[in-house]
This record gives structure tokens, C-alpha cells and sequence, in this order.
């Protein structure tokens, strides 16, 4: 018995103890502001004196989403083009004409975003007053001259995304 | 009937490629690209030379279109504000995150309002991005 109890004791003794050590991870959350480009956008041709994102017209509507980690503390604006940044060389005048509204949201808080954005020039401006994503579509029409073609050629132009803290 | 089991087969990988090749086109297709700046309150400090404030700001880039980032230094009507930073367009690599500081006579301190990073996009990019903290 006492054999047993030595033997017991020994491996008892010589097992490695089992050291607990502390693992930490650290992190922090700030305020923040992500403007991510969902959805590059495209213009269609239906027309030859017209060039547009709208998906009636072939196009791609750009998509922008904004997120955002605290309520109240960002003002989204969203300015659709005025001129083209690359494109062949015109003679005419373009006239533009865009549009940008909210096309979906993570809270229902953000339901009256639509409703209360303001609009200026080309640029509209939402106040995001909760936090999450919201996701926003930016429309965007060019016409060349009166019923003139667009010469053949590529063309692009850049919608402003901003976020700015308030 | 011989070749039942075969075309069956077939069916089956052929449908198996259009699976893939469908998703391979919605992964290129929904690409998300991303820009950041923090902190959103940005606070000056004395720096090590005299008459000259100094915060950090850092910045994040998730957009594979963009490799330069511009830094400006705004009043609150948007007017320009004479700043010094390591680099006035900060160069970044996808998924490169900076943090910079940015230098302000502290004489001219209280006029600053916003300091913005925008993106400088390349020839073709239809989304320029642009974020700006506020010093309150």
C-alpha cells in the first residue's frame, strides 16, 4: 500500500505543472468613416447623343456605400459629374444631369435618409445621424450638343464621394 | 444507351464549370474598394519646435484603383491652410496603412477646421473618394 502510494506521489510530482498564462488581445474602436466602392459605373449608349449610367439606357449605376461607426458624426455628399475626365475631343457642349439616392441601408433608423437629404448644384448631401452602412446609387446623364453625336471614343467621368466629419 | 452514363457525366461537369465560371465573374464583379482616415477628432499638440503644432492622422487604403492619397489642411469655408507633412500626396500600396503627421503654425492654429485625404485616382477610376476629419 505504501508502495503504491509512493509511486502515486511520484508521478503525481513529476508531471509538468500547467502554467496559465494570460493571452491578451487589444483593439480599439474609433469613430469612423469607410467610403467603399461597391459598384464602378458604366454609360450606355442608347442614343448617339446620349451617354448614361441608368440601367434602362445599358448603363451601370455607380454604388457607393458609406459606413460609418458612430451615429451623428458624419455628413455624406455625393457630387455627380460635371465634365468628363477622359474622352475625345468635343465641340459641342454636354449638358449633365445626375441624381443620387439611397438604395439600401443596415438600420431602419436610416429609413428617412432619402427623405432629408439636401440637394445642391450636383452634389447631395445626406446627414448620417446612425451608425451602419448605407448604400448609395449615383445617376449620371450626359448629352452632347442638340441631338449631336458623340464622336467614337472612350469616355469616363469621376462621381465625389465625401465624408465629412461635423 | 451505352453512352447514357457518359452523357451524364458530362452534363454534370459541364454544369459544374458554368458554377464556377458564374462565380468567378460575381467575385470580379463585386470587387469592393475602401478608404479611411482616422482619427475623425484630430487634436494638435505642441510639437517639438516651437510655434509649431503637430497631430498624427492615419490612413487606409483598400482601393486596389488608387495608389496616392492627397492631403489637404481647410478652414471652415474650405479655404486652404498652409500645413507640412512628410508628403503633401502620401504614395500607398493596396491594403498599406500610414500614419502621418501634420504640421500647422500654431498661430494659425485656430483657423483650421478639416484636414481631408483625397484619392488620386488613375485614368479611367469613376469614383474619387474623399474623407476629412474635423479638429474641433
Amino acid at each position: 500500500m505504501r508502495t503504491k502510494l509512493l509511486v502515486t506521489s511520484l508521478l503525481l510530482a513529476s508531471c509538468a505543472p500547467a502554467h496559465a498564462v494570460d493571452t491578451s488581445i487589444s483593439g480599439s474602436v474609433q469613430t469612423r468613416c469607410l467610403i467603399t466602392t461597391d459598384t464602378n459605373g458604366v454609360y450606355g449608349n442608347p442614343v448617339p447623343s446620349k451617354l448614361s449610367t441608368a440601367s434602362a439606357d445599358g448603363g451601370v449605376v455607380p454604388v457607393i456605400r458609406y459606413d460609418v461607426t458612430l451615429a451623428d458624426a458624419y455628413l455624406a455628399k455625393v457630387t455627380t459629374p460635371t465634365s468628363f475626365s477622359t474622352s475625345p475631343a468635343l465641340s459641342d457642349s454636354v449638358a449633365w444631369t445626375g441624381s443620387t439616392a439611397v438604395t439600401k441601408t443596415t438600420d431602419v433608423g436610416m429609413a428617412g435618409y432619402e427623405a432629408a437629404k439636401v440637394t445642391y448644384g450636383s452634389t447631395t448631401q445626406f446627414d448620417l445621424t446612425v451608425a451602419g452602412s448605407t448604400w448609395f446609387s449615383s445617376e449620371s446623364t450626359a448629352v452632347y450638343g442638340v441631338n449631336k453625336s458623340f464622336v467614337g471614343g472612350d469616355y469616363s467621368a469621376i462621381v465625389l464621394a465625401e465624408c465629412i466629419a461635423k | 444507351m451505352v453512352t447514357t452514363p457518359l452523357l451524364y457525366w458530362l452534363n454534370v461537369l459541364l454544369n459544374n464549370i458554368r458554377v464556377l465560371l458564374s462565380l468567378i465573374a460575381v467575385t470580379l464583379s463585386s470587387a469592393v474598394y475602401a478608404h479611411e482616415m482616422t482619427p475623425t477628432y484630430p487634436k494638435f499638440t505642441q510639437s517639438y519646435m516651437g510655434g509649431v503644432s503637430v497631430t498624427t492622422m492615419s490612413l487606409f487604403n483598400k482601393r486596389k484603383d488608387v495608389s496616392y492619397y492627397k492631403i489637404g489642411v481647410f478652414t471652415d469655408e474650405w479655404k486652404p491652410v498652409a500645413f507640412v507633412s512628410q508628403y503633401a500626396v502620401i504614395p500607398m500600396l493596396y491594403l498599406d496603412t500610414v500614419s502621418f503627421d501634420v504640421y500647422v503654425a500654431t498661430q494659425t492654429l485656430s483657423s483650421v477646421e478639416y484636414i481631408c485625404s483625397i484619392s488620386q485616382l488613375r485614368a479611367g477610376a469613376t469614383i474619387e473618394s474623399k474623407i476629412c476629419s474635423r479638429v474641433k
